[in-house]
């Protein structure tokens, strides 16, 4: 489903169950795009992508991030084959959801040991696409011709993790709004693990680099809304002893 | 609104359990699906194939996608599913093919707890 541009509401205003806005249909449309055109977004429009996230807020204006931007086909490919080596290796530790039964109980003996240790990067999602990238059936960086790799200043006031999300984002939506296509790429962190790359993107304190966003055109162009589960929101409008009303949120 | 019990707080799922894990499905429409592959090649994790076409397949080039089957979630041996229900696959194909069978809720620790099975479109309060 698509909001259709001319039937947007003004920017500034609200009234009850007005028609989305431009800003909200850029939001609500986009969509993390994992198929790209070779060529590559010019350099002037990564330049205006950039500047959305050097606009971005930031705790006690810290703005704890450093931007790097790689192009080059040449380094895109490396790192590609070194993240799906990287992966293979550690799936073969730890993907207890293939291979013979034998191997699969061996695994479960420590795996989820290792799980609640690592409970966010081996949360059943990103082992799930980790184990299908181990065996061939998709690809960590999408084949994308931009990576913006999104450092952080582990020095950052209050909680830099999250300035990093909010300047990504803003990054994201600009992309959008100019009919660049995105999707957040969390698994470089595997690199990280090769003082290689370490060295290459010069990540070292206080730079830490858990997250990159990869850019380019869409092929297809994939933009539209989708259904999102409902949630369920706590609303404290009493007084301090009243309980919260939970109200259905997008029902 | 569910809770984390104790015993939830202790127990890592098996991730290829159907008993302990409910991942996302998704319904073709095989009077709508016109099989051009397009769903195939931006599923995230590549786990929509058709019988004889897979993401990879198409992102390398050498198949094109189109006309090879009307495309289905794949699935492991227990019989689960590696769908999160994202949905970008809905939101790609261009004759309105696919609709959502069930979201995506671990089980036990990683129990979600303010997230209902209902899916929903953008509402403009
Ligand atoms: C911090 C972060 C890291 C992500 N890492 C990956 C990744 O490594 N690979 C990938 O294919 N998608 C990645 N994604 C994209 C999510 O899978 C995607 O946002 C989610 O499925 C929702 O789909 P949508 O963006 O199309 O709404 C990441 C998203 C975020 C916010």
């Amino acid at each position: 489903m698509n909001i259709k541009i001319e039937d947007t509401s003004p920017i500034g205003k609200y009234e009850e169950s007005m028609p989305w806005n431009q800003i909200e249909k850029i939001i609500l449309e986009r969509r993390s795009i994992r198929a790209f055109k070779k060529e590559p977004l010019p350099n002037s429009m990564l330049r205006r992508i950039l500047e959305a996230g050097r606009f971005a807020p930031s705790a006690g204006n810290s703005q704890p991030w450093k931007f790097i931007v790689v192009k080059s086909p040449e380094i895109l490919a490396e790192m590609e084959k070194d993240a799906v080596k990287m992966i293979k290796l550690f799936m073969f530790f730890m993907d207890y959801t293939k291979g013979n039964i034998l191997r699969r109980l061996y695994i479960l003996t420590y795996a989820k040991w290792v799980i609640r240790f690592m409970k966010n990067e081996l949360h059943p999602v990103p082992m799930g696409l980790m184990s299908q990238i181990a065996h061939g059936r998709t690809l960590v960086f999408h084949g994308a011709p931009t990576l913006i790799l999104l450092a952080e200043d582990r020095r950052g006031v209050g909680n830099p993790p999250t300035d990093i999300g909010i300047c990504g984002q803003n990054m994201v939506l600009a992309a959008h709004s100019m009919g660049a296509a995105s999707c957040w790429i969390g698994l470089i962190k595997v690199l990280m693990y090769l003082p290689k790359w370490r060295k290459r993107f010069g990540i070292k304190f206080p730079y830490q680099l858990n997250n990159c966003i990869a850019l380019g055109w869409p092929s297809p162009q994939a933009d539209a809304t989708v259904p999102r589960e409902v949630q369920l929101v706590q609303w404290y409008e009493g007084g301090m002893k009243d309980a919260p009303r939970i109200e259905r949120q997008g029902e | 609104m569910q809770k984390l019990s104790l015993l939830d707080r202790l127990r890592i799922p098996t991730y290829d359990n159907m008993m302990q894990m409910q991942t996302g499905d998704l319904i073709f429409d095989e009077m709508k699906c016109r099989q051009c592959g397009i769903c195939v090649k931006i599923c995230p994790g590549g786990c929509l194939v058709t019988n004889s076409v897979t993401k990879m397949d198409i992102m390398s080039g050498k198949e094109k996608g189109t006309k090879s089957g009307v495309p289905h979630v794949d699935t492991l041996k227990s019989g689960i599913t590696l769908c999160i229900a994202c949905y970008d696959c809905g939101a790609v194909c261009p004759h309105k093919a696919i609709s959502i069978k069930r979201n995506f809720n671990p089980g036990y620790f990683f129990k979600r707890l303010i997230q209902t099975s209902e899916m929903r479109y953008p509402k403009n309060y």
